[in-house]
């Protein structure tokens, strides 16, 4: 065991003053401590402060006034909340987004499988490995930009099923929600799995071998190993994914939407962070878009704190 | 030893599961190249040849579209401040996590776990709840009233806020991961704080810094929806934004767009192949179980 600065102290002061001379050297150690402390945190807090906390600050008091963005704004107590409240397309907007999460558990177990593979050194591994980041290096907007140009009324898919004689299966992809907010959601899924199967990896890699090499020793197959050895122990990894993915279905949209359909047809592909740009920049009803902002806060907020309850009473239990 | 355990991992999986298996995973690399294709097919191809089909290969081939997406986009500026506003926030947003990460996980004052837990908290923001505070705040900055709109570095101080918590989190992490005996010995040897923190904890740092660096780099470089409303003059504006604004014009240029699609986007794409062993190697390093 390797003694600490603090504890080092070694036997009793013999001579009566040492003591006292000592605790005060010590607690001059520890305000040099604290002073470094708060010296190296602080840039972090500042900018974190300044561009993420205060503003927050002032969309939750926003909220409650009535505001376009430039002149003062004016008190109105919860009224945006009643409105907000039988607001039906805000309503569709969220419906939408609880729509989005839904990729989530296809987010988590689809990424497992194809890390556990390449971890096994399945034919072929390291090309895998290598291509299935190609999508996370693409910007959103691009994607975005590609998918509506291949889902559009005279896109390549409609082309396609042309070209093979399925005529009968070409299709305005675009123009309902029942068919753009599928198509979406494949995208989003599409566009973040390699990111997932590296974290995975990542995880799979720092896993003790002996781990798995008892369960095979015992007879266990692949698939048993993966669900009875292996992910049970990459809670961590399995956390961090389960929450970014489910805070890509609330707060990473805008772009796909933005790009793919710009909300259309009418507010049917509309999600909560789009309607926010939309009352802000479009109608200038800062206030109101401060209120749906604040729902939304709320909303991620409470799903990151349940799933991340969930999954460590889970472990304990 | 290990290289047996490697090869023995392959005897789980009977060849009737196997390939099916491979041949699936196949398919999702094809799909990785889609986009690709889409992109690289079409921005060779005359406006002609796209009406009359957009699968296949093209009849034609021109670099027209090339030069009207350089050109009448302004896609070369615009890549340029694509890579000044990636490295700014790349460089401030790691330099920061990495010091609140010490701060939070080896300096020995009480308030750290707190700290952590108090940056860390704005992991689940949705950056778009920012966007009108933000707007607001840099068109005049609390105290110093100085306009940031339309400012590189005004843009650089956001992304490198929004990213410190992530950061923090995995950087935190990571030193946790590394014993506390490394740091005593550097301190009974006379170092101070800030040495140890570059002597020891910088260097033993370097696989979770390399991850940060590319996660960092890829989200900024890709980042649209702060950019869309904050940086909108020619001379600030990324290549997201351009290519975006291309869009715009889909109708009239469908093969420019492409065009410059391809140049927002190869670059990128070629880097990471380049040192696809190495990227991987590092992420892997930098993100424990």
């Amino acid at each position: 065991m390797t003694a600490s600065v603090s504890s080092s102290t070694p036997s009793p002061p013999s001579r009566p003053g040492a003591g006292i001379r000592r605790r005060s050297a010590l607690g001059r150690l520890a305000r040099v401590e604290w002073l470094w402390g708060v010296i190296f945190a602080a840039p972090a807090v500042v900018l974190v402060g300044l561009f993420v906390a205060y503003p927050l600050g002032t969309v939750i008091y926003y909220g409650f006034t009535r505001w376009n963005g430039l002149s003062p704004a004016e008190w109105v107590g919860f009224h945006n909340y009643r409105v907000l409240a039988s607001d039906p397309v805000f309503r569709t907007a969220l419906r939408n987004n609880f729509l989005f999460a839904l990729s989530v558990p296809i987010q988590m177990t689809l990424p497992l499988v194809l890390a556990y593979l390449i971890h096994m050194r399945i034919t072929g591994w390291s090309f895998f490995r290598a291509t299935f980041f190609i999508p996370a290096t693409i910007a959103t907007v691009v994607v975005g930009i590609v998918a509506y140009s291949t889902f559009q009324v005279s896109g390549a898919l409609n082309a396609l099923l042309g070209a093979v004689g399925l005529h009968s299966l070409e299709h305005n992809w675009l123009a309902s929600a029942h068919t753009s907010i599928p198509l979406i959601l494949l995208v989003v899924v599409w566009a973040n799995f390699g990111y997932n199967v590296l974290i995975y990896l990542a995880g799979m890699a720092a896993l003790d071998p002996a781990l798995e090499e008892a369960a095979r020793m015992d007879g266990a197959r692949a698939w048993r190993i993966l669900i009875s050895v292996v992910a049970p122990n990459l809670r961590r990894v399995m956390e961090l994914v389960l929450v970014t993915s489910t805070v890509t279905a609330f707060a990473y949209m805008f772009t796909y939407i933005y790009v793919i359909t710009n909300g259309g047809p009418g507010f049917d592909t509309n999600v909560a962070e789009f309607q926010i740009y939309y009352q802000w920049f479009t109608n200038g009803n800062a206030g109101y878009a401060c209120a749906m902002a604040t729902v939304l806060l709320l909303i991620t907020v409470l799903l990151g704190m349940i799933q991340i309850r969930v999954l460590t009473r889970r472990a304990e239990g | 030893m290990s290289e047996r355990g490697t090869s023995g991992r392959l005897m789980q999986l009977p060849p009737s599961q196997r390939w099916p298996l491979v041949a699936g995973m196949l398919l999702l690399s094809a799909s990785a190249f889609f986009p690709l294709y889409v992109m690289a097919s079409n921005a060779f191809r005359t406006n002609l040849d796209w009406a009359n089909s957009q699968i296949g290969l093209p009849t034609t081939t021109s670099l027209a579209a090339f030069r009207r997406a350089w050109e009448g986009a302004s896609i070369g500026s615009s890549f340029v401040n694509s890579i000044e506003i990636s490295l700014g926030t790349v460089v401030l947003s790691i330099a920061f996590a990495t010091m609140a990460a010490y701060s939070c996980s080896k300096i020995a004052w009480r308030p750290r776990q707190v700290l952590f837990l108090a940056l860390l908290f704005w992991i689940v923001v949705p950056p778009l709840v920012l966007l009108v505070p933000v707007y607001i705040e840099l068109a005049s900055l609390p105290l110093i009233h100085v306009n940031l709109l339309n400012s590189k570095l005004g843009m650089v101080l956001v992304y490198t806020a929004v990213n410190l918590p992530f950061n923090l989190y995995l950087m935190t992490a990571y030193f946790r991961s590394l014993p506390d005996e490394l740091l005593e010995a550097a301190r009974i040897d006379g170092a101070s704080v800030p040495q140890t923190f570059v002597q020891v904890m910088v260097p033993l740092a370097r696989p979770a810094l390399a991850t940060l660096a590319i996660f960092n780099f890829l989200w900024a470089w890709n980042e649209f929806m702060f950019a869309l409303f904050i940086l909108t003059s020619t001379s600030t504006k990324p290549l997201t934004v351009a290519v975006q604004q291309l869009q715009g014009r889909f109708d009239q240029d469908p093969t420019g767009l492409m065009a410059g699609l391809c140049i927002a986007t190869l670059p990128v794409i070629g880097v990471y192949l380049i040192f696809q062993r190495h990227l991987v190697r590092a992420i892997t390093a930098g993100v424990g179980k």
